[in-house]
C-alpha cells in the first residue's frame, strides 16, 4: 500500500534541501572576503527509505525513497595547515621583530656616513695632531676641546637612543601581553559558546572560525600549540597551559611572559623576539659601546714616553722604576687617555700638582660608560688645562717652568688613534675584540649589527613566504571561489525548480484522483 | 600549487608579487640616488667594514697632508732665515777682510766696527726670529726669547726636537736650534763678532785676521744646517707626494667598495620596472570575468 500524498512531502523535502543549500551558497559568495572564513558545504542525504506501510509485509520490490534530507552543514578546512601556519607565523613574528630592532640599531650607528661616531673619533684624534703643531696654541686647545665634547656628546648621545629603544620595547612586549591576554580570553568565550551550540547537534562554523582567526593571531604573537577536544581549544605555549576548553589557565602580562621566556617555554613569536631584541641585541650593543668607551678613557695601552720626558714627583710607571727625567724612550702601560694626559703639563704652569684626568665621570656616576662619559670640567672651563707637554726646565729665576712647545704629549695622544688597547681584561670573551684599536672595535661591532641585521632580514622574508605559501594552501582548501558557488548556485536553483515541478505533478495526480474519479458515465 | 585555486589567492599572489618587485625597485632606487651600494651596514657587512676603514684613514691622511703642510712652511721659514743669516755672515766676512788689510787708517777700522755692530745686531733679531709667534731656533721653548740682546754669545738655546707626525708612527723633526745654526755658547758666532769688534775699536789687526778662521767655520756651520734644512724639506715633500698617492689609492678603494655600478643598477633598474609592469598587467587580467558575467 503506498501513501497517497508521500509524494508532496518527497517534494517539499527537496524545495527545503535544495534552498537551504542555496542559502549557504549565498552565505559563501557574502562572505568571499572575510577574514579567516572557510567555505560552508550542506550535506545532503537521501531520507531513510520506507518500505511499503501495509498489514503485512508487501511483496514489492525495493524500499520506497523518501527525498532528501541535509544532516550537517560542514566547514570546509584543513587542521593539519592550520597547524604549520601556527609553526610558520611564530617564527616570522620572531625574525620581523629582530629585523626591525637591527634596522633601528643600523639607523643609530649610521654607517656608511660622515656624520657618525666614527667621524667624531676621527676628529677627536685629528685635533690632538693639530694641537701638536702649535702647543703653545690656546686656539689648537680649543679644537680640541670642542671636538672632545662632541665626541662625548655623541657617545651621550647613542646611549640615550639605545636606553629609548629598551623601553620603547619593553612598552612593546606590555602591549604585547595585553593583546594576548584579550584574545586568549575572547577564546575561552568562544570555546563556552561553541560548546553549547554543539551541544544541541549544531554546527557552530562561523564561530570556528572566529576562533581560528584569533588563534591565527596568537600564533604570530607566541609560540602556541593547539589541540581540538570536546570542550573547545587546549592552547599551550612550551608546557604552559594557557587555555584548556572554558577554562584560562593564565593571566598572562609582561612579568609572565618575561619568566617563559627565560624557561624556554616562550620559544618563538614576536614577544619572544622583543624580549631578546631587549636583553640580547640591544643590551650587547650596548655593553660594546660602554667597553669602547671605557678602555678609551682608562683602559691599559702602551705608549713609548720619549727622552727628555720630565715626571712629576709622585708619578708610578708601569713597568718600573720612575726616574724623574727619562734618559731613553720608556715604553710604559698608561691607563687610556686619561692616564696619558695625567702625564703631561699644559700651559697651567703647574708642574707640581698631579695631572687631572681628560675625561671625568657625570654627576652620580661610578663607572665610564657611553652615558656617563663626559670632558673634564676644569678642562670645559678652561682649555689652558689640556696638556700637550712632557717637559720642564728650570728658568734663570730658578723656578720649574712647563716646556710650551714640547708637544710630545699631544703627539702620543693622537698616536692612540693607531695603538692597541686591551678591550678585555678580565678575560671574559665577550667583547668583540679582545685587543685592537679603538676604530677597529667600532668596526668590528658594527660589522657584526651588519651581518646579524642581513640575517633578520634573510629569515624574516623566508618566513614570511612560507607563511604566505600555507595560507595560500589553506585558501586552497577553504576559501570560497566564486565560480565555483555560481556553478553551485545553478545547480541548486535547477533543483529546486525541478523539485517545485514534481509537487505540480503530484498535486496533478491528486486533483486526478479527487476531482475526476469515480465519476464514469456522467 | 595544486587544485583549487581562489579569486583570494590570486588577489594575495599578485599582492606579494608586487610587493617584492617594489622592494627591489626601493633597493635599486636607493642605490642609484646615493651611487653607492653600501647604504647600511647590512648591505654588505665585510665590504661595509672596509669602507669604514678607508674613510678613517683617508681623514687621517688628510691630516697628515695638514701636518706636512706645515712641516713645509716651518722649514721654508727656516731656510729663509738660514739664508739671510748666511748674507750677513758673507757681508761681515767681507768687511773683516777688507779690514784685516794692514792699509786701514782706525776711522776706517771704526766704520767697519760700526757695520759689523749692526749686522751683529741683525744677525741677533735673525736668531729670534718668529714664526706664527713661536720663536723657531729656541727648541722647545719656542715662547722664549733665545738670544739677549746685550750678552747673546752667552745665550743657551733648549735643544728639544720639535717633531711632526706625517704618517702612522712617523715623525719628523723640523726645527733646528740656535745652538745648532750659531754654534754652542762658548764660541758661538755672537762670541766671534763680540772679538771681532773689540779687536777692530783697538785696531788689532792680526786678532782680526785670526778671527776670520772662525768667521768661516761659522758661516759652513750656517751653510750645513741650511743643506741639512734644505734635505729635510725634500723628504717632507716626498712624504707629500706619497700621501697625495695614497690619499688617491683609498678613494678608489673607498669608490669599489662602496660605489654602485651606475651602468649595472640602471640596467637592473630598467628589467625591474618591466618586471614591475608586467605585474601591474597581470593585475589586470586579475580581475577578470567570472561566471558570474556570463550567466545571465
Amino acid at each position: 500500500m503506498r501513501s497517497t500524498f508521500s509524494g508532496l512531502e518527497l517534494a517539499k523535502r527537496g524545495l527545503f534541501a535544495q534552498q537551504t543549500a542555496l542559502q549557504t551558497t549565498g552565505h559563501n559568495i557574502a562572505n568571499a572576503n572575510t577574514t579567516g572564513y572557510s567555505r560552508q558545504v550542506v550535506n545532503l542525504v537521501a531520507s531513510r527509505p520506507l518500505e511499503a506501510v501495509g498489514m503485512t509485509s508487501s511483496a514489492l520490490p525495493g524500499q520506497i525513497g523518501q527525498g532528501v534530507e541535509f544532516d550537517h552543514i560542514n566547514r570546509i578546512r584543513e587542521k593539519f595547515l592550520d597547524s604549520q601556519y601556527y609553526n610558520e607565523n611564530k617564527n616570522y613574528g620572531d625574525w620581523s621583530t629582530r629585523q626591525d630592532t637591527l634596522e633601528k640599531l643600523e639607523t643609530i650607528v649610521n654607517e656608511p656616513s660622515d656624520t657618525s661616531i666614527r667621524t667624531v673619533m676621527e676628529n677627536f684624534w685629528n685635533s690632538w695632531q693639530e694641537l701638536s703643531k702649535s702647543p703653545e696654541d690656546l686656539t689648537a686647545r680649543a679644537v680640541v676641546k670642542e671636538n672632545a665634547l662632541a665626541l662625548t656628546d655623541a657617545f651621550n648621545h647613542v646611549s640615550g637612543q639605545l636606553s629609548d629603544l629598551n623601553s620603547d620595547l619593553t612598552e612593546n612586549i606590555k602591549v604585547k601581553a595585553t593583546q594576548i591576554d584579550t584574545t586568549l580570553n575572547q577564546v575561552v568565550s568562544l570555546n563556552k559558546e561553541i560548546h553549547r551550540v554543539e551541544g544541541l547537534g549544531n554546527d557552530a562554523n562561523d564561530l570556528r572560525d572566529q576562533r581560528d582567526v584569533l588563534v591565527d593571531n596568537l600564533s604570530k604573537m607566541i609560540n602556541v600549540t593547539v589541540t581540538d577536544t570536546d570542550n573547545g581549544y587546549n592552547i599551550k605555549m612550551g608546557g604552559t597551559d594557557l587555555v584548556t576548553g572554558t577554562d584560562l589557565n593564565a593571566t598572562v602580562d609582561s612579568a609572565f611572559l618575561t619568566n617563559a621566556a627565560s624557561s624556554g617555554d616562550l620559544a618563538s613569536g614576536e614577544v619572544r623576539g622583543l624580549i631578546d631584541s631587549r636583553d640580547n641585541i640591544v643590551a650587547d650593543f650596548q655593553k660594546q659601546l660602554d667597553t669602547m668607551v671605557k678602555t678609551l678613557a682608562e683602559g691599559d695601552v702602551k705608549v713609548t714616553l720619549p727622552t727628555g720626558t720630565v715626571l712629576r714627583a709622585g708619578t708610578t710607571l708601569n713597568p718600573g722604576p720612575t726616574p724623574t727625567t727619562l734618559t731613553a724612550d720608556t715604553a710604559v702601560t698608561v691607563k687610556g687617555v686619561n692616564g696619558l694626559h695625567q702625564l703631561g703639563y699644559s700651559l697651567n704652569g703647574d708642574v707640581t700638582s698631579p695631572g687631572i684626568p681628560f675625561f671625568t665621570l657625570k654627576d652620580g656616576a661610578t663607572d665610564f660608560s657611553a652615558a656617563s662619559i663626559t670632558v673634564n670640567p676644569q678642562i670645559v672651563n678652561n682649555v689652558e688645562n689640556v696638556a700637550s707637554s712632557l717637559r720642564t726646565y728650570t728658568d734663570t729665576d730658578g723656578t720649574n717652568k712647563v716646556v710650551k712647545g714640547n708637544n710630545g704629549l699631544a703627539l702620543l695622544m693622537s698616536g692612540l688613534s693607531t695603538t692597541n688597547f686591551n678591550f678585555d681584561p678580565a678575560n671574559t670573551g665577550t667583547t668583540v675584540l679582545n685587543g685592537g684599536t679603538v676604530d677597529e672595535f667600532f668596526r668590528a661591532f658594527v660589522g657584526e649589527i651588519g651581518v646579524q641585521s642581513q640575517e633578520a632580514q634573510r629569515q624574516a622574508s623566508n618566513q614570511k613566504l612560507l607563511v604566505d605559501q600555507v595560507d595560500s594552501r589553506r585558501q586552497s582548501v577553504s576559501g570560497v571561489s566564486l565560480d565555483e558557488e555560481m556553478a553551485n548556485m545553478i545547480k541548486y536553483q535547477h533543483a529546486y525548480n525541478a523539485a517545485a515541478r514534481s509537487m505540480t505533478t503530484f498535486d496533478e495526480c491528486l486533483d486526478k484522483i479527487i476531482n475526476s474519479m469515480g465519476v464514469v458515465g456522467r | 600549487m595544486s587544485g583549487r585555486i581562489t579569486q583570494n589567492m590570486m588577489n594575495s599572489q599578485l599582492l606579494t608579487n608586487l610587493n617584492s618587485n617594489m622592494n627591489r625597485m626601493n633597493n635599486l632606487q636607493n642605490q642609484m640616488s646615493t651611487s653607492r651600494k653600501i647604504n647600511k651596514p647590512s648591505d654588505d657587512p665585510v665590504g661595509l667594514s672596509y669602507s669604514m676603514r678607508y674613510r678613517s684613514e683617508l681623514s687621517s691622511n688628510d691630516q697628515y697632508a695638514k701636518n706636512v703642510d706645515g712641516a713645509i712652511s716651518w722649514l721654508d721659514y727656516s731656510d729663509t732665515m738660514l739664508g739671510q743669516a748666511g748674507s750677513v755672515l758673507q757681508r761681515i766676512r767681507e768687511l773683516t777682510v777688507n779690514a784685516a788689510n794692514g792699509t786701514n787708517p782706525q776711522d776706517a777700522l771704526k766704520a767697519v766696527q760700526s757695520e759689523v755692530d749692526q749686522l751683529s745686531g741683525q744677525l741677533v733679531d735673525i736668531g729670534n726670529s718668529q714664526f706664527n709667534g713661536k720663536y723657531v731656533f729656541n727648541g722647545e721653548l719656542t715662547d722664549k726669547v733665545p738670544y739677549s740682546k746685550t750678552t747673546p754669545e752667552a745665550s743657551v738655546t733648549d735643544s728639544g726636537q720639535i717633531n711632526f707626525q706625517v704618517g702612522v708612527g712617523t715623525q719628523i723633526p723640523i726645527n733646528v736650534t740656535g745652538n745648532q745654526v750659531f754654534g754652542d755658547p762658548s764660541d758661538n758666532v755672537f762670541g766671534v763678532l763680540k772679538n771681532l769688534s773689540t779687536a777692530l775699536s783697538t785696531g788689532d789687526q792680526t786678532t782680526v785676521s785670526s778671527l776670520l778662521g772662525k768667521l768661516d767655520e761659522r758661516m759652513e756651520q750656517v751653510n750645513n744646517v741650511r743643506s741639512d734644512v734644505g734635505a729635510k724639506t725634500n723628504r717632507v715633500e716626498l712624504v707629500q707626494n706619497r700621501l697625495s698617492d695614497i690619499s688617491i689609492n683609498l678613494q678608489s678603494l673607498q669608490s669599489k667598495t662602496e660605489d654602485a655600478d651606475m651602468a649595472e643598477v640602471i640596467t637592473n633598474i630598467k628589467t625591474q620596472e618591466n618586471v614591475y609592469e608586467a605585474s601591474l598587467s597581470a593585475g589586470s587580467k586579475l580581475i577578470q570575468p567570472s561566471l558570474i558575467d556570463f550567466l545571465r
